[in-house]
């Protein structure tokens, strides 16, 4: 332990357990506890527009979905062309129930929190039953494998009737202690309850990432026969791994049928798949800060996007397609350009920020 | 019993065109271990170029076949060169995004054109009567659409197996470091095989375009359905995309033929190779013909 609780420059470590703490020092666990005061309080100050407040929903429930495909694809190395599948698993699973037990039976609008629980433990079922071909394939062969998974899916929710063939299953409106959540606090309800989500789930990924089992993973996906020799389980971590993404997914699922009170499969289809692993791409592969950086990247794009066709429409009236070929252009363009010039993303310019101030006004 | 032979006519004909499809993805993996998602997307560039150069330019439909065809050379291999270059001895997940990226920017450029929104079918080029086999028919773009497929999956044997850059070319697939020091030119392989598989590409999408007409839809699910093809034959084996390409248009064939319509099922041909595809690689994770690879620690 340094002298000086408040402020430490450089690393001095005397024991391992030091070198694992979260906090390193007061400062940050001050930082960090205003940041999140900063996020709860903000909305009950200044008021933003419903159609604002959705994107912040979307982007915390895309946070939810992106720590679990960081910690399946990011640290344990696994590619997973699946993700938006296993999201709808979530979604369809909460939307399956509210069909069969009535959209407003006590359960669903209720116990809303164990049906999000439920959700995940579904997501995370089928995860682990995807993750069953990652004992025996790899690489490019098991990210195939995970894409069949995805079209598997799909065909499975437009071919049933159980799924209404992919149409929207409504989902009921929840209650909260003071009664029904009514329309015009839905936005700001679950963007406090995507929000506790994320800040749990963050802080879980964070304790797992310095146990034994979030160290396996990182050593799964740099060599795993290295990993086999050195006594752990290969097989068994690649197989949890996809399950904890199914768990992370199937929540995320769950919230996005209640936000948008339904599930419908446009919003689980390949290309939402796709946009996943850009996040978590854009973000910072194998970072947990890439989990928050990434999604809240890729949806504020998307709105910029939208906003630049919009004002385009005043200068051409005929730009009928502008909508529909900006938005992969500039996707694209995004996704390249980052792995051409930063394949670290987003963390790793908070890194640099940060090892900045730290050592401000020294610099190396 | 005709039924029967009509469905094998018509998987054989889809599936050559698959087989036509996947050669591109095999030509580029071979050699470079970069697995283009971007392909579908060249496919219909290089449909659209061909339709562009026989109808609004007026060329005749061959010439413009052969012309898209090196323009699409020299469009691959551009691509290679500006984007996939920096990119070597990056993790895999780096390459695969980037082709990913690359499918989005060129979705992007497509819809800008009016191949974006709206569908073309090419003019008749052959004669409309079908060519009556017996029980079975088989109509006269399918049957030179078959032709011109075999005919280039066989020069692209015969260059590999034969040619000096076909051979250089399989030599780098087989190490690199090896292929370096006996004065083949790396980079240049990787170049020459995009272009390649750019070529194919070109000619898949001219044949495609012929017999189904020119769908912007269509032709990108083509990009899609081929991974389950290239995988089932094995990443790296041209006979594997030839025969994994056949057997996944059969396979489509007969469950539209015989599945669809029993049991309430319907779109069963777009799911089943997949299905099929997961069976298969439990029992050979490599594919049919892939190679395996040895890992050492």
């Amino acid at each position: 332990m340094s002298a000086n609780r408040w402020l430490a420059t450089g690393n001095f470590f005397s024991t391992y357990k030091e070198e694992q703490r979260i906090f390193f020092t007061h400062l940050d666990r001050l930082l960090f506890c205003v940041l999140l005061a900063v996020l709860f309080i903000w909305p009950l100050v200044y008021e933003v527009s419903n159609k604002y407040m959705l994107v912040l929903d979307n982007i915390l429930i895309a946070m939810v979905a992106i720590i679990g495909l960081n910690l399946v694809t990011g640290f344990a190395g696994l590619i997973s062309i699946g993700h938006a599948a296993f999201v709808g698993v979530g979604a369809y699973t909460l939307a399956v129930f509210a069909r069969t037990i009535g959209d407003s039976h006590v359960l669903i609008t209720h116990a809303w929190p164990l049906m999000l629980i439920v959700s995940g433990a579904v997501g995370a079922m089928f995860g682990a039953f995807v993750g069953l071909p990652a004992l025996r394939l790899k690489h490019l062969y098991l990210a195939i494998a995970t894409l069949s998974f995805q079209m598997i899916f799909q065909w499975t929710i437009n071919f049933f009737p159980l799924f209404n063939q992919g149409q929207t299953i409504p989902v009921g409106r929840v209650y909260w202690f003071t009664g029904m959540v009514s329309r015009g606090d839905h936005y700001l309800f679950w963007y406090y309850v995507a929000l506790v989500i994320v800040i749990v789930f963050g802080l879980a990924v964070r304790n797992l990432l310095r146990t034994r089992y979030g160290r396996s993973l990182v050593a799964v996906r740099d060599n795993d026969r290295a990993a086999d020799a050195m006594g752990m389980n290969p097989g068994l971590t690649k197989v949890y791994a996809f399950a904890l993404a199914g768990f992370f997914a199937g929540v995320a699922g769950a919230l996005h049928a209640y936000l948008y009170r339904g599930a419908g499969i446009e919003s689980f289809t390949l290309a939402q798949s796709i946009s996943y692993l850009a996040m978590a791409i854009v973000g910072g592969l194998g970072t947990l800060t890439g989990s928050f950086f990434g999604p809240a990247a890729i949806r504020m794009l998307d709105l910029q996007v939208e906003n630049l066709v919009e004002w385009l429409k005043h200068f051409l009236p005929a730009a009928m397609n502008l909508a529909t070929a900006f938005k992969p252009l500039t996707f694209g363009l995004v996704i390249v350009l980052f792995l051409m010039f930063e394949p670290r993303g987003i963390a790793n310019w908070w890194r640099i920020c940060r090892t900045y101030v730290k050592l401000w006004p020294f610099r190396y | 019993m005709s039924y029967f032979l009509q469905l094998v006519v018509s998987g054989i004909v889809v599936g050559s065109i698959y087989a036509l499809s996947g050669l591109g993805f095999v030509l580029i993996y071979k050699s470079s271990r970069v697995l283009n998602i971007a392909h579908g997307q060249i496919i219909a560039t290089g449909a659209f170029i061909t339709y562009a150069l026989t109808v609004w330019v007026g060329i005749p439909l061959y010439i413009s076949f052969f012309v898209s065809m090196v323009l699409t050379f020299f469009l691959a291999m551009s691509v290679e060169r500006i984007f996939l270059r920096r990119l070597i001895g990056e993790p895999i997940i780096s390459v695969i995004m980037v082709t990913i990226g690359l499918m989005s920017i060129l979705d992007g450029i497509i819809y800008l054109t009016p191949f974006g929104g709206y569908n073309y079918s090419f003019p008749d080029f052959f004669p409309k009567t079908p060519i009556n086999m017996g029980p079975v028919s088989i109509s006269w773009t399918q049957m030179v659409g078959v032709i011109v497929t075999f005919t280039l999956i066989f020069l692209f044997t015969w260059f590999f197996k034969k040619s000096t850059v076909g051979i250089s070319m399989r030599a780098v697939s087989d190490d690199q470091l090896a292929s370096m020091s006996i004065g083949i030119s790396v980079p240049h392989v990787f170049g020459l095989a995009w272009a390649m598989a750019g070529l194919s590409a070109a000619a898949a999408g001219g044949i495609i375009g012929n017999i189904t007409g020119l769908n912007f839809e269509t032709l990108h699910a083509f990009g899609i359905i081929v991974f389950p093809v290239v995988i089932l034959g094995g990443l790296d084996s041209i006979i594997g995309a030839v025969v994994a390409g056949i057997i996944m248009g059969l396979i489509q064939q007969f469950a539209s033929g015989y599945l669809d319509g029993k049991w309430g099922l319907s779109g069963t041909a777009e799911v089943l190779p997949y299905i099929i595809l997961l069976i298969i690689l439990l029992f050979k994770p490599h594919g049919l013909f892939g190679t395996h690879e040895i890992e050492r620690v």
